[in-house]
């Protein structure tokens, strides 16, 4: 298990573009985040320096789970009859199901060590706020959830596992805040959004002395704390004398794969090794193959810096595909400066065939995969395929970034037919597009 | 809750005539047996007990049936011994008259016809199907369905929608060729079927609030200095509504920034501006109770028309809800090379910047011509 975090803004090909105050139109400073962010957090924010150490505190618990399994999918390989070396990093092994904990916990642990007594957040699908209740716990931190009304009424084992790890998930919008009243008072019977949600929680926060706000993707210190998947991988493929000639992983807001592939962006940029990194997103919301490289709100409500990353518009709101995780407008903005500069690639699929992926999978290696997840899947699958024409021994290797036991609903979807695939029209959107602050 | 039955509705069909407008009695020569009134029963049987009373048209077109029923009901109009069209349009007048909450009737496209050119919009209207042909969108899928509606409909507040009322030119249809056109609009009560929503701040659920949101999107990539064909329809009236413009519903209008610049366009027309005015895109959106983008409805738009503007400048759009009734959109430009250059699977926009993949297939090739009850009737 390492000991170190690996640090990506120390060798990107272009500087990062920093954080814009909406107010002023300049770089955020420290003291911008301090009334909700502990300062170590902050400094890992803005830090270059390219390794940063794990506390042994955080690294104990890590070790709970970490590391993670790294499994070579043979009966998938002969299933698909690929010449194809077929590998998963499989993060569903942590208690939550998920890789959401690697930064859980080190959040925790910081805001804990700055005297913090109660952390506010917002969760989606409930993945998160899974994750960030285990890790509030272990550090005897009071967690507060609110989770957008409309899963948390779908998915009510996610609210049972939240209080089994003693913290309190609420629907939102929720009586708790004054936005969360304000909506209700209005529209009683809400499902609620995660731009809801985000605004309570960071109201939360502002309005409660020693709590802060957490968040569980697209920032810096978030995909910092997700490395130690990456080191990992390089460390077991190097134990059975292997390395990747691609990684597929689904993408978000960036927080998995990220952790993932960032530890080989040195091996591609100094060592020139041939390596693919591919991140996967749903065609409903394809962030980085269809989106726009600018400064824009990290979400619906306006209350966050101005971020430079690929998006769709902070006002666009995804349709509801199935993989809720993947459900976000714009993408962390490390992982679009790599793309941009071209040392990562992305591609985008469609519910249906990202299903039928994963129940090829389910049915050769047995674990039930997470609907987000399935995205790495899919082109996983394409290319051992495709291996069989070409007869090439390529090595593959999938970012399994957790289970699916929350998600069997959606399974009963697919089989049903009751699947829409979603298509998200960006020449037209192109044409109408004139909303995004300009900087 | 007015009630009527056209008693001859459906009898054209077992015997070869394609509809039975004007040739009741050849049909009854010919030994066409009567159909409607026993469907309309099927649906009166998913009823049960229900507090309401029906208003209905003398002897055969309503009463006879209701009698054997056990329904509470009332005789608001006389009918003729030997009932026509014009009895359907006299006894829906009665019924607006008495202010009914919902006329039920039992027929075919000819029936709905009649029976919206007097109701309009002004009181929902639910078909039981029993014609031949059965193409609008007042039609429940089966009897069964019908009276399940019904019984829904007076037991709560079901939301209701507009829908087109379409038929075929019967004297052609029998010749062989399908000429559709769209005769009105009607409103509808329907049970939402489940549609993936948006996790939004205010749910769209209403199948109103969907064609608004496609409205506002389209409102907004309209401005790009094209000339946008609107194709006949309710979702493209209401793009022309959110741009505050007025739209033919039946027919078909041209709009360039923002203003109208041919209302009700001929195929001419068309031609014309598109050669004139540079580059043009056409929206259209699905007719009636099978799915026709094209060939259906807006005959304006031919296919010289499309192969002018560019099959790629072809925009569809749809509710969540229509898409999700029709297995499969439908073309039938009457140009078969077109119709395949256009089929396959489409980006049918269905939200504000969002879009449906849907499969498109050329009419020709999954054979709807000829067998509208089969569809439409479960």
């Amino acid at each position: 298990m390492p000991k170190r975090w690996y640090n990506v803004a120390a060798d990107l090909l272009t500087p990062l573009d920093p954080p814009l105050n909406p107010q002023t139109g300049k770089p955020l400073v420290p003291s911008d985040l301090a009334a909700i962010f502990p300062m170590e957090l902050i400094k890992q924010e803005a830090s270059t320096e390219r390794w940063i150490d794990i506390p042994d505190e955080v690294r104990e618990i890590l070790k709970l789970w970490r590391p993670t399994p790294l499994f070579r999918a043979h009966r998938l390989e002969a299933h698909l009859k690929t010449p194809a070396k077929i590998y998963y990093k499989y993060e569903g092994v942590s208690p939550a199901g998920s890789h959401k904990p690697n930064t859980a916990i080190a959040q925790a642990y910081y805001n804990m060590k700055a005297g913090i007594e109660r952390i506010a957040t917002e969760t989606g699908a409930g993945q998160w706020g899974s994750a960030l209740s285990m890790a509030t716990n272990f550090f005897d931190l009071q967690c507060r959830v609110y989770m957008v009304r409309a899963s948390f009424d779908q998915k009510p084992y996610r609210k049972s596992i939240m209080q089994v790890w003693g913290a309190e998930c609420v629907a939102s919008p929720s009586e708790l805040t004054n936005s969360g009243r304000a909506i209700l008072k209005e529209h009683p019977d809400t499902g609620g959004s995660l731009g809801i949600a985000i605004s309570e929680a960071v109201e939360d926060a502002a309005t409660h002395d020693n709590t802060n706000y957490a968040l569980g993707s697209v920032l810096n210190h978030v995909l910092l704390h997700q490395t130690v998947e990456g080191q990992e991988l390089k460390k077991q493929m190097a134990m059975v004398d292997d390395y990747p000639d691609v990684i597929y992983g689904c993408v978000g807001g960036g927080s998995n794969f990220p952790g993932m592939c960032f530890p080989f962006v040195p091996d591609k940029l100094k060592e020139k090794k041939e390596i693919r990194m591919v991140a996967c997103e749903p065609a409903a919301c394809p962030t980085l193959t269809k989106g726009l490289y600018a400064y824009d709100f990290g979400d619906t409500a306006r209350l966050t810096p101005l971020l430079k990353m690929y998006t769709l518009g902070h006002d666009f709101i995804p349709p509801s595909i199935h993989a809720g995780g993947l459900r976000y407008h714009g993408d962390a903005p490390l992982l679009c400066n790599l793309v941009h500069d071209g040392v990562i690639e992305a591609m985008s699929f469609h519910q249906n065939e990202v299903f039928k992926a994963a129940v090829t999978f389910a049915r050769t290696e047995g674990i039930v995969p997470a609907p987000e997840s399935s995205h790495a899947i899919k082109p996983a699958i394409d290319d051992a395929i495709a291996c069989k024409k070409t007869g090439e021994e390529k090595t593959i290797v999938i970012s399994l970034s957790g289970h699916g036991h929350f998600d069997l609903s959606s399974y009963d979807a697919y089989f049903a037919g009751n699947l829409v695939d979603y298509e998200y029209p960006a020449e037209l959107v192109k044409q109408s597009l004139a909303k995004i602050p300009k900087f | 809750m007015g009630f009527l039955i056209n008693p001859v509705a459906g009898m054209g069909g077992a015997v070869g005539l394609k509809g039975t407008d004007g040739l009741a009695e050849e049909a009854i020569r010919r030994g066409a047996v009567p159909i409607a009134p026993h469907r309309a029963e099927a649906a009166l049987a998913e009823l049960g007990s229900i507090d309401a009373l029906f208003l209905t048209a003398s002897r055969e077109m309503g009463e006879s049936l209701l009698r054997r029923s056990g329904l509470r009901y009332r005789v608001v109009y006389e009918a003729k011994e030997n009932s026509s069209s014009e009895d359907t349009k006299a006894a829906s007048r009665s019924f607006l008259e008495e202010e009914v909450d919902l006329i039920v009737f039992c027929g075919g496209d000819g029936t709905a016809r009649d029976v919206s050119e007097v109701t309009g919009v002004k009181v929902p209207i639910i078909g039981i199907p029993a014609g031949v042909k059965m193409h609008s969108g007042v039609f429940a899928i089966s009897p069964q369905a019908a009276g399940d509606l019904i019984r829904e409909f007076l037991r709560s507040d079901l939301k209701t929608r507009e829908t087109e009322i379409v038929d075929v030119d019967e004297e052609k249809y029998r010749s062989g060729t399908l000429d559709t056109r769209i005769y009105g609009v009607a409103v509808v009560p329907y049970k939402p079927v489940l549609v993936q929503e948006r996790k939004q701040i205010y749910s769209a659920s209403s199948e109103e609030d969907f064609k608004r949101e496609i409205a506002i999107f389209a409102s907004e990539f309209m401005r790009d200095g094209s000339a946008y064909i609107l194709g006949a329809g309710t979702t493209t009236a209401k793009i022309a509504e959110v741009l505050g413009l007025e739209k033919t519903i039946l027919g078909v209008d041209v709009v360039k920034e923002g203003k109208v610049i041919c209302r009700d366009a001929s195929e001419r027309d068309l031609l014309r501006i598109i050669d004139e005015g540079g580059r043009s895109k056409i929206i259209v959106s699905p007719i009636g109770a099978q799915g026709f983008v094209l060939g259906r409805g807006s005959q304006q738009i031919s296919p010289q028309v499309i192969r002018k503007a560019g099959p790629e400048n072809l925009i569809i759009v749809a509710t969540p809800h229509k898409l999700k009734e029709t297995p499969r959109l439908l073309v039938d430009t009457g140009d078969v090379d077109l119709d395949e250059t256009i089929s396959g699977r489409r980006q049918v926009i269905s939200g504000y910047r969002i879009a449906q993949l849907k499969d498109v297939a050329a009419s020709s090739r999954v054979g709807t011509r000829i067998h509208p009850l089969k569809t439409a009737v479960s």
